[in-house]
């Protein structure tokens, strides 16, 4: 038997040399195929996770702890204390975590009015840590006038460009900032803008106000306390595993009832965004390989029609049906194996390109913003290779050249001997 | 007592036993082989003459179990052939018949070499007694030197002689033969069936021709003759 299945590959191997222009150009249909999903894998990939990070780093990281009635109500009564967040911090630098953590940062974060002499408006007010904020946020990076956040600062404003303009404020300008207290008084905060950003999103540029937390802590009472830990991670497919694993050691020291939630509880709209978009990136794939399939099963066929005296004779010679059949499958695997390796590694290659400056495709939207789900994209693509990716890569298109040499090697296996061999032909 | 499917007659090569083969043709019915009984015993050198439609070609498909008769039973190798199963029946194709057909039939994507050695290929003999045995049969048969030829670089009578070395290279006590010098000149003709001859002679495999070739017709030593699919001359020479 296995005398056989090598007599089937070694003569597989010839059939495909002999027609090396058919099997070329059926090759050739197969590598573009595996070229176009490579690209498209790793540009999808890439920019999914730009997304993902443009956004966690926007708001509340790709984890973020704090307790289960704070994401709906926001309530600076549902904080974490000075000590929850003491153990909390522990517990992130043990070293399951440290491999996949790049920062935690604390926030305290409050929805509350901003008041100038030209009016008010309404502002969510995060209170940070300048030193590990600047390490997470990508607001640092958007400053049009002044600066970020430093340690030293007391009573400083870091806002956006357009609550800037409707409040009249420049930098070293004075303003003033009111919310609840603990107690539920109102209560209000002078404040000196030290730098202007500009991030494209205009909820954010009219809203957003990062101010230093120990001003927060003073104005608020708090001592050490914050509304949430936000942890930046290496990649947000690190995310799942580490919810669970911090969940589980969370309840070892009787903080189960903190809610801990991965970037996709955090911001279902982007979690259903890049669903979508994986939908959409999946039906052109399998638009695509279905024309290509199509284009295997006919250049199979065509090749089974014209061989059709020779599967009758070597039927006669004493192969059987089905070992004809499997001699047809054979070719249409080689080929297809063949053109996988060499479309995967081209694709690979030619994406590899793009790795270092990425696809700058600014300019095909010009001036505009890329913002999707309240996030806004950078237009300069940066491919990202996941091994898992390329092994689904190529076990598709292994599974769908074999499957297109299935109709072919049935009916090979079909063909009568009489009909091939008509010894009056 | 024999054993349902086998017969244990040593001398025959091929026996059929009433034996009806009929194409369905539409709405008509075409009996191809009516009721035929025949034995051919091991070592005959056998023609089967006759018009066209006469049922040559059937009946020598019917011997090499490339199709099963309707009703009867066909005997070769003392096996039944129409008890078999498809995988049985390749099996005696490849074992105890060899095909020598109009056209040649090589496989084109192999060598000359290649080709001949074909069936001792599939039934596992080492390469190197492959090599001998077809190397011989191929300086026998003149085409010495022409071993590494792909079929396309061969003269007709050439390829015909590759494809007689390919049947009887794996010493089958059977080859049937249909029309082998019908694309052949007179001298081709001549060489071809003297090779078939000497390996007769030489390793008493029996040679059953479908042809309308008078040469063959004077060098068998039996002569079948078919009329609408029944036998009407059946006589040695």
């Amino acid at each position: 038997m296995k005398k056989r299945a090598t007599i089937i590959l070694w003569l597989a191997l010839r059939n495909l040399r002999r027609q090396a222009r058919r099997s070329l150009l059926t090759a050739l249909s197969m590598i573009t195929g595996a070229i176009l999903l490579m690209f498209s894998l790793t540009f999808g990939d890439g920019s999914h996770e730009q997304l993902i990070e443009a956004s966690v780093r926007m708001g509340s990281g790709h984890i973020t702890v704090q307790m289960p009635e704070f994401h709906e109500n926001r309530r600076i009564d549902e904080r974490l204390s000075a000590e929850v967040r003491t153990e909390v911090e522990r517990v992130l630098l043990g070293p399951e975590f440290t491999e996949h953590v790049t920062v935690v940062t604390p926030q305290f974060a409050i929805d509350g009015l901003a008041s100038s002499s030209a009016g008010a408006r309404p502002v969510r007010i995060i209170g940070v840590d300048p030193i590990t904020e600047s390490k997470f946020t990508l607001l640092d990076e958007k400053v049009i006038k002044g600066r970020y956040l430093e340690p030293q600062d007391e009573m400083s404003a870091y806002v956006g460009m357009a609550l800037l303009g409707s409040l009249k404020l420049d930098i070293d300008s004075r303003f003033v900032l009111t919310a609840q207290d603990v107690e539920g008084e109102i209560t209000s905060q002078l404040v000196r803008v030290v730098g202007v950003f500009r991030t494209g999103i205009p909820a954010v540029d009219e809203s957003l106000i990062h101010i230093p937390l120990s001003t927060v802590s003073a104005w608020f009472q708090i001592g050490d306390d914050v509304t949430n830990l936000s942890v930046l991670l290496d990649s947000s497919m690190s995310a799942g595993p580490l919810v669970r694993m911090l969940k589980r050691e969370l309840a070892v020291i009787e903080l189960a009832d903190l809610e801990v939630m991965d970037w996709r509880s955090a911001n279902p709209q982007l979690a259903s965004l890049l669903k979508i978009d994986d939908f959409g990136n999946y039906l052109f794939h399998g638009i695509l390989f279905t024309i290509i399939a199509l284009g295997i099963v006919n250049a199979v066929l065509i090749s089974v029609l014209q061989r059709y005296r020779e599967f009758g004779l070597l039927q006669a010679l004493g192969l059987t049906p089905r070992q004809v059949g499997g001699l047809v499958l054979t070719e249409g695997f080689i080929l297809t194996a063949v053109s996988t390796i060499v479309g995967i590694a081209l694709g690979l290659f030619i994406t590899w390109f793009f790795w270092g400056d990425g696809l700058d495709l600014s300019a095909l939207f010009g001036d505009e913003e890329w913002e999707f789900s309240g996030v806004v994209m950078d237009p300069v693509l940066i491919p990202l290779f996941r091994p898992v990716r390329i092994i689904q890569g190529i076990l598709f298109i292994l599974t769908i050249g074999t499957l297109a040499s299935l109709h072919p090697a049935y009916r090979a296996s079909r063909i009568g001997m009489i009909e091939a061999m008509k010894f009056d032909r | 007592m024999n054993r349902v499917g086998v017969d244990h007659t040593d001398r025959t090569a091929v026996r059929t036993d009433k034996v009806w083969k009929t194409f369905s043709q539409t709405a008509e019915e075409v009996h191809a082989i009516r009721d035929l009984s025949l034995v051919i015993d091991r070592g005959e050198f056998v023609a089967l003459a006759g018009p066209s439609g006469s049922g040559k070609t059937t009946l020598l498909n019917l011997m090499g179990g490339l199709t099963l008769p309707t009703s009867g039973a066909v005997w070769v190798a003392g096996r039944d052939l129409t008890q078999l199963s498809m995988a049985e029946l390749a099996r005696i194709r490849l074992t105890d018949v060899g095909f020598i057909f109009q056209a040649y039939n090589l496989l084109p994507v192999l060598t000359a070499l290649e080709n001949a050695e074909f069936p001792l290929l599939l039934r596992g003999i080492k390469k190197d007694e492959r090599e001998q045995r077809v190397r011989k049969l191929f300086s026998r048969a003149g085409l010495a030197g022409l071993e590494s030829r792909l079929p396309g670089k061969l003269s007709g009578g050439q390829q015909q002689r590759v494809a007689v070395i390919r049947a009887i290279v794996g010493e089958p006590s059977l080859v049937l033969a249909d029309e082998p010098t019908a694309n052949l000149d007179s001298s081709a003709s001549d060489g071809l069936l003297e090779m078939m001859q000497e390996f007769n002679q030489e390793f008493k495999t029996t040679f059953i021709f479908a042809t309308h070739d008078h040469r063959v017709m004077v060098r068998a030593n039996r002569l079948i003759h078919l009329i609408d699919g029944s036998i009407e001359i059946d006589k040695q020479h």
